[in-house]
């Protein structure tokens, strides 16, 4: 009974009992302000939950890209104010690069378009550049970050406060700050391990943005029937009305879609980790691709819907909806948005032509 | 909330289930390169001889067990083996009624006798099954069927009307739902299954209802006394609700529910070729996306519902089945949206270009899809029930 699938239950149950505990009104409000929760990390420091997906050897607590990907869907599910999608990607491109994984906040870098350049003085690494929108910048110990040298792409890692971090946010308030750097020294740099690069990390970042918004959604949902449930209008629970299950029955559909792409993404992302064939590379952009897509698909549909059944409430500040459709909203824009994605993916389907398609889409 | 305890990062075809697939794409590129078909798109073709040849290679009734003339193959391979033939919208309406229905049905319910009698028929390629399920009074309320079982010394004898029965005209025999006892409080109760053979009995007639754009697939069935004997009732008399809505998971969840229209979207890939149309790219993109996301739900149900998984029983996914139809027959629409918008053609039936003939198939046939097996909005009541459970 000591399966993977029996350890990633096990885990989930934890994260689930973890979030729920710490996880409440109060703590969402004053991250809107703080730009997180330091309480909640501690918890899940001490949970060695940031740690789960990055291997052993380098620090980490071992587990799957699918076990991050459990935790992060439950972590979205209470929208908890922490950079746990960002501490994982660091993570990556540490263990990649095969540096030790230090066990404190992490982001990454850049996110956008935006030109980093490293330079060595025979001992020394150092980093100039300015990014923009990088994730929790100013909550983060180290900023981990792909950085072109003249001796190729480096994985380096510096020290926020050696960087001048200028704050910015989300719709959901969340840090997306930015960030000069001007020869910060690296506190750790090798060059990039196989198979990272930009794209590619920015696909990883677009995998668990989709995975976190098929778990805001799903909340957002609950909360749809619960109150649905209790709501009294025309003398009549509103949920009894038809109008109102067909359209909580289509976001059902839409959650469920999301989720199901976000998750078989994470599978087809791991087994394939280390195939880097053309094939296999098709087969990764399909699946990272498709889990964008369908995330911010979803996401469109789901947050209209989970406001329209909720009403004026839905809208308030008081009200916990928004912390959920929110972040929704905001991370269907992150690591390219549902146009960017098809528009990659399309390109790529038109190029290996009709005579494939059908066997390209069928392979994973 | 949905697919509770589905492990959709492992999901993958087992190496059986690649090597049929090998072997079902070899078959049907010759078939192809042979001329032996041609392709409609709509409603799946009724070819027997197509029919045969599959049954000659064991591909009916693939999951069953091998004294009725199944192979004991997994679901997924059943999975493979139909999207397959979706694929290239081979013409499999003589075998798919009884491979994906019938077959399925009399292994679980039917008798020895019934057993016996038809599966081995069924994989063979030698008798082809209809349903007889809707009535001009019972559409998405099936409950109301009024056809009604008499019972006389030895069998029944069977009066009514049923309708939109596919390809009644040529299938050997249709199951009934009827009734065979008399309404009462509990609709659901007295309803039973028969297996009536069209050609042989008496009393019955076939008429056809044209589609809309003439064709015939559609038909009326008049039963006028037609005596069924007792050795021809599936399962308890009284049970026909219990068996009809016992298989909905596997029926509804397939990829024959958002399929259909999937050669239109090759054809579209196609034409569009190299396209610089940032449109074509974005479209496609998002085409496929939705597909691969419909086909990791399909697959995963498959995978639930097979013996082998040990989930079987344990996990009711009728309305995650549900929720694959709903998405899926409006995915086949948004296929031909995207080609409409894409390709500017004026459609036809009768068009020598495939293209253009697969988007006027398309279109004409696209109303069918929502409410075949289930409404869309029959489906969203089930699985808003499933969201807000029982509601005073």
């Amino acid at each position: 009974m000591n399966t993977a699938t029996d350890i990633r239950t096990m885990l989930c149950d934890a994260a689930t009992r973890l979030f729920t505990h710490h996880v409440n009104p109060k703590m969402l409000d004053a991250a809107k302000h703080d730009g997180w929760s330091a309480a909640l990390w501690k918890e899940l420091k001490k949970a060695e939950l940031p740690l789960v997906g990055v291997p052993e050897d380098f620090g980490g607590a071992g587990g799957s890209l699918s076990d991050a990907a459990a935790i992060l869907r439950i972590a979205a599910r209470h929208a908890a104010p922490v950079p746990l999608a960002e501490t994982a990607l660091a993570g990556w491109l540490l263990a990649g690069a095969g540096l030790q994984v230090p066990h404190e906040t992490l982001t990454v870098g850049p996110v956008l378009d935006e030109k980093l350049t490293a330079v060595s003085d025979g001992t020394t690494w150092r980093v100039s550049g300015r990014l923009t929108r990088v994730p929790f910048a100013r909550i983060a110990k180290q900023l981990v970050l792909l950085a072109d040298s003249t001796q190729g792409v480096r994985v380096v890692a510096v020290d926020s406060n050696a960087c001048r971090i200028t704050p910015a946010r989300n719709l959901a308030s969340e840090p997306r700050d930015e960030v000069v750097l001007e020869n910060v020294v690296a506190l750790a740099s090798a060059p990039a391990g196989a198979g990272v690069t930009r794209d590619s990390m920015h696909a990883r970042g677009a995998l668990l943005r989709a995975v976190q918004i098929g778990g805001a959604l799903e909340h957002a949902l609950h909360l749809a029937c619960e109150y649905a449930k209790q709501r009294t209008q025309f003398g009549r629970k509103i949920a009894q009305f038809q109008a109102i299950q067909q359209e909580l029955a289509r976001c059902g559909g839409e959650v469920a879609a999301a989720v199901a792409a976000a998750l078989s993404a994470a599978g087809v992302v791991e087994r394939l980790s280390n195939d880097h064939s053309a094939g296999a590379e098709q087969q990764k952009l399909m699946a990272v691709a498709t889990a964008k897509i369908r995330a911010a698909d979803a996401a469109r549909e789901a947050v209209a819907i989970t406001h329209q059944v909720h009403g004026a409430i839905g809208v308030t500040d008081e009200y916990a909806l928004h912390h959920v459709t929110l972040r929704a909203l905001a991370w269907r824009e992150e690591f390219g948005n549902e146009v960017y994605w098809s528009m990659k993916l399309g390109r790529a389907m038109l190029g290996s032509g009709a005579v494939d398609y059908w066997a390209t889409l069928s392979a994973a | 909330m949905f697919f509770e305890n589905i492990d959709f990062s492992s999901l993958e075809l087992p190496p059986a289930a690649l090597k049929l697939r090998d072997e079902v794409r070899a078959f049907l590129r010759q078939e192809i390169a042979a001329g032996s078909f041609v392709p409609h798109l709509g409603h799946a073709e009724f070819d027997i001889e197509f029919t045969k040849k599959v049954a000659a290679r064991g591909w009916i009734g693939l999951t069953w067990p091998k004294q009725y003339g199944g192979q004991e193959r997994s679901y997924l391979e059943r999975f493979v083996m139909t999207e397959e033939m979706l694929a290239v919208a081979a013409p499999c309406a003589a075998h798919w009624f009884g491979d994906r229905q019938t077959g399925p049905s009399l292994l679980r319910y039917g008798s020895t006798f019934l057993k016996d009698k038809y599966l081995p028929a069924i994989t063979r390629g030698e008798m082809a099954f209809a349903l007889g399920m809707s009535e001009p009074g019972s559409g998405s309320d099936l409950a109301s069927v009024r056809t009604r079982a008499e019972k006389v010394d030895g069998g029944w004898k069977v009066t009514g009307q049923k309708v939109w029965t596919s390809w009644a005209h040529k299938a050997d025999a249709f199951f009934v739902l009827c009734r065979t006892a008399p309404l009462t409080e509990d609709r659901h109760a007295g309803l039973s299954q028969l297996v009536i053979e069209i050609k042989k009995s008496s009393g019955v007639t076939v008429r056809p209802i044209r589609f809309m754009n003439g064709n015939h697939h559609f038909n009326e069935v008049f039963l006028d006394n037609v005596f069924v004997p007792d050795s021809h009732v599936v399962g308890e008399v009284g049970q026909g609700w219990k068996q009809i809505t016992s298989e909905l998971a596997l029926e509804r969840s397939g990829p024959e529910r958002f399929m259909t229209t999937f050669p239109l979207l090759v054809e579209l890939v196609r034409r569009l070729g190299r396209s610089n149309d940032v449109r074509a790219h974005e479209m496609v993109g998002r085409l496929t996306a939705r597909l691969w996301t419909l086909r990791r739900m399909s697959l995963a149900i498959a995978l639930a519902l097979d013996p082998s998984s040990g989930k079987q029983g344990s996990v009711d996914l009728a309305t995650e089945a549900a929720l694959v139809k709903d998405m899926g027959t409006f995915y086949e629409r948004e296929i031909i949206d995207a080609a409409r918008v894409l390709v500017v053609v004026e459609p036809t039936m009768d068009a020598a270009d495939t293209f253009e003939r697969y988007l006027a198939e398309c279109i004409v046939s696209a109303p069918v899809s929502t409410i075949r097996g289930g409404t869309t909005q029959v489906l969203r009541t089930l699985i808003a029930r499933r969201l807000l459970g029982p509601l005073k």
